[in-house]
């Protein structure tokens, strides 16, 4: 039926000059087309399109089929038989129709697609979007630009695959979109590179611009997002076999390389890159007026960072006269970008960063200057929230690995405004306990000596001491929430006690003795004293509970992702309290230590005195 | 340094050798009054009595008499830092075509190839650009940005950086700070000035490496 009425539309429109065609017609001429691919006449549909008779009327209104040809693919997409039709008629549309409005069919039905749509479309329609750019002539830069954009847009909403069964099955297909995509702008990209030696037209100039700006867009989407590194299958436990398996079959990893060398190519100069935030920050800080350059997103050039240095994608391209701590100072600014994120992906990539940066500077060798760069710090509190907050438990041990290599590779005088930062910061007593264990270990190797290690001994360590040696709120403090913390501290003070002699007095803590029984000894067991009587009381009083009723009704109910927990049994609530009473139990324990060790050791001072006085 | 004086020598000769004079005394005016490099020189770093455990009576006169002939003295030392280890401020003569800065064997020697114009000389903070090939002993280029291969078209650009801030490796900063614009040198750089111990695994620069630099300083802002 639509195939008679669209006869009838045609042999009206053949009879016309172009310039007279009624806007009436055309659209009924496109309705009609569409009709016709309904009722799936699609080969009668490429017969009309191709037949010499009706150029006129294709060239005038033919780019408004690309849509409805499109929409009918798309109806069966693994139908071989309907792609080939499509791309017939597509290509022949491509042929007689002006390439601008070819263009604008092409991205206008790109960017209307919706959900499992989208990589259909962008799959179908890209190779007839390469054709249309590279017939467009001398101004293809900004359709470049903008078809690129579009489309990187559209792949945003595809999920991510993560294992390496998901990326093989690529179900999403996100894989076969950016190899596309990467395919799409290969020819280009050649043009670019084979400019390089004569001058550059402004055309290749526009051109560049759009190509690299892709670059950067595509490192930070969908390559930040994506596992460089697959988590090795359950099945399989070879690590490094995995290791290099990962470089060849892993397609993100096809990209990454793929992209890095387009921005080579491109005439991108991969150490600017790397450095361009930190210049840019160190002209915000001077106040300088930042040069006249691109701006791109902060996470892509930390994503080319990530590349460079933990995958040595490009590396090669990249000039090794850069000092190792230069290196770590510079990777800072984009860990810090990396590590405010939360996605597992993009804190792993952080994270990772970290790690190879640190690696390569010596134990020992970082300067405390590197405290002024504030991305630094922010890395600092990062990893802490990381530690602490983060709900990916191996990120979470990771993270505190990280501390500590960042902990060792600082000199003694970076250690030490380290441990005070975080000390001040963390607010969390698992973190200040693991730092207060650090410092003791600091101590130990100053007092070893043969180190020119002053920041734990003698009036440097006091300060530091002193914040290790508190109760947040005197002998009210939460001893539990604390216990880590304090019992962190109890053992640091009780191996200073052992290990420096009140005669010797090298830490200086024993001037101090006063001070820290006022401020740390004495709330403590008041506190320990408070703590144990409320949780006595609170277990004879749920003991007597247990005997009583069970009718009462809980004073809160909690939920945990949604669902809601049971209340705590009796038998629950005792063992809890009972556990509380062991933690007093071991921190009283070694708090008497520490106490019995002062009397001991001031005893036997004055002893040794005495004796020494008469051997003289 | 030395505008901080001359401090006074607390001690003759003949009391130096005395039983009198503790070690301890003496270790304690050198820990006062010497930089930190010298102090690692002579092992006399570290707290005061575990260094008169280690430390020999005519060790500690020796590097008392060596503190006043050499101006090694720091500034009121008291917390310095490995950064502190540089000497003397002065600044290497570029007529020799080999120099050395700190004591102990050159970190890094320098051979003019090609002289440069000899009057502008970068200063601490100024952009240099250049052109370098580096390579390791046995000839392995690690590093370049001159294009040999015209097929591989990249962005054949000098590289460019602020030097004498640490950005680079210390051989480098040291070395281009003693160049003049146009010239073109080959460098020599101990691995305690390059990539040290470590070495680095992404660049082919095994551990302990010394390496070879030719390096050309096209222009300075």
């Amino acid at each position: 039926m639509a195939a008679a009425d669209l006869q009838v539309i045609i042999q009206k429109l053949r009879k016309l000059p172009e310039d007279y065609f009624q806007e009436e017609d055309t659209n009924a001429f496109v309705a009609t087309c569409q009709k016709c691919l309904e009722e799936d006449q699609a080969a009668l549909l490429l017969q009309i399109i191709q037949d010499e008779e009706n150029q006129a009327i294709i060239r005038n209104s033919g780019w408004n089929l690309i849509g409805p040809v499109t929409s009918w693919f798309q109806k069966c997409p693994d139908d071989s038989h309907r792609k080939k039709l499509s791309l017939e008629m597509v290509n022949s549309l491509l042929q007689i129709c002006n390439p601008k409005e070819v263009l604008l069919g092409i991205l206008e039905h790109i960017d209307e697609a919706k959900g499992e749509d989208i990589p259909h479309v962008i799959l179908f329609l890209l190779d007839p979007l390469q054709n249309v750019l590279l017939r467009l002539g001398h101004k293809k830069a900004y359709s470049l630009g903008v078809s690129l954009s579009t489309i990187l847009a559209q792949l945003c909403f595809l999920p991510v695959p993560y294992t390496r069964e998901q990326i093989k099955e690529d179900n999403h297909y996100l894989c076969q979109c950016c190899f596309a995509l990467l395919q799409l702008t290969k020819p280009f990209v050649d043009v670019v590179a084979a400019s390089e030696d004569c001058v550059k037209s402004s055309e290749v100039e526009e051109l560049r611009k759009e190509l690299v700006t892709f670059c950067y867009s595509f490192l930070k989407q969908p390559l930040l997002g994506a596992p460089l590194r697959i988590p090795p299958d359950s099945d399989d436990d070879d690590d490094d076999a995995d290791d290099d398996d990962d470089d060849d079959t892993n397609p993100f990893y096809t990209f990454a390389k793929e992209i890095m060398s387009y921005l080579v190519l491109l005439g991108e100069s991969l150490p600017n890159a790397f450095l361009k935030r930190v210049d840019v920050i160190q002209n915000l800080e001077s106040k300088e007026t930042p040069q006249e350059e691109e701006k791109y997103a902060d996470e892509s050039l930390a994503c080319l960072s990530y590349l460079l240095f933990v995958h040595h994608i490009g590396i090669d391209d990249f000039p090794y006269v850069f000092g190792p701590s230069f290196v770590v100072k510079s990777n800072m600014e984009h860990i810090d970008v990396l590590l405010k994120r939360t996605e597992e992906s993009v804190l792993t990539k952080g994270l990772e960063l970290l790690e190879s940066s640190l690696l390569r500077v010596e134990n020992d060798s970082l300067h405390q200057d590197l405290f002024e760069i504030k991305a630094v710090l922010h890395v600092v509190l990062s990893l802490v929230k990381v530690m602490t907050l983060c709900p990916f438990e191996n990120l979470r041990k990771t993270s505190l690995k990280m501390l500590q290599l960042l902990i060792d590779k600082f000199g003694a005088e970076g250690k030490y405004t380290l441990f005070r930062c975080v000390l001040k910061t963390s607010s969390h007593a698992g973190v200040e306990g693991y730092v207060i264990q650090n410092i003791k270990n600091q101590i130990d190797i100053a007092l070893k000596g043969g180190t020119n290690n002053n920041c734990f001994v003698g009036p440097r360590l006091i300060p530091l001491l002193h914040i290790v040696l508190s109760l947040p709120d005197g002998a009210e403090t939460d001893l539990l929430q604390t216990s880590d913390r304090i019992m962190a501290s109890l053992n640091l003070l009780r191996y200073v006690f052992i290990r420096d002699k009140e005669v010797d007095n090298e830490t200086g803590v024993w001037t101090e003795l006063h001070r820290i029984e006022q401020d740390f000894l004495k709330p403590l067991h008041t506190g320990l004293n408070l703590s144990r009587a409320h949780y006595e009381a609170e277990l004879r009083s749920t003991n007597e509970k247990k005997k009583g009723t069970h009718s009462k009704k809980p004073v809160c109910t909690v939920t945990a992702g949604g669902e809601m927990l049971p209340d705590m049994t009796p038998e629950m609530q005792l063992q809890v309290l009972q556990s509380a009473l062991f933690t007093f139990d071991l921190m009283e324990s070694v708090l008497a230590r520490v106490e019995e060790l002062v009397e001991a050791k001031l005893k036997s001072a004055s002893e040794e005195k005495i004796g020494s006085s008469k051997d003289v | 340094m030395a505008a901080s004086g001359e401090p006074e020598r607390p001690w003759s000769p003949e009391q130096l050798q005395s039983e009198e004079l503790p070690k301890k005394d003496i270790i304690k005016f050198l820990q006062e009054h010497a930089t930190d490099s010298f102090l690692t020189e002579h092992k006399l770093l570290g707290n005061i009595k575990n260094v008169a455990k280690t430390a020999k009576k005519e060790h500690l006169v020796t590097a008392y008499n060596k503190l006043f002939q050499s101006k090694v003295r720091a500034r009121g030392r008291k917390l310095s830092d490995m950064k502190d280890l540089k000497v003397t401020d002065d600044k290497p003569k570029e007529t020799k075509p080999e120099e050395s800065v700190d004591e102990g064997p050159p970190k890094y020697t320098k051979s003019i190839l090609k002289k440069g114009d000899k009057t502008n000389f970068p200063k601490k903070g100024d952009t240099v650009h250049c052109w370098y090939t580096g390579t390791l002993e046995d000839g392995t280029v690690f590093d370049s940005n001159i294009q040999t291969s015209s097929k591989k078209k990249k962005a054949a650009k000098p590289l460019s950086f602020k030097v004498g801030v640490g950005k680079v490796i210390r051989g480098w900063d040291e070395a281009l700070l003693t160049m003049s614009k146009g010239e073109k040198a080959k460098l020599e750089i101990q691995p305690e000035w390059a990539y040290g111990k470590k070495g680095q695994p992404d660049a082919k620069i095994p551990p302990n490496a010394k390496l070879l630099f030719e390096v050309e300083l096209v222009d300075i802002e």
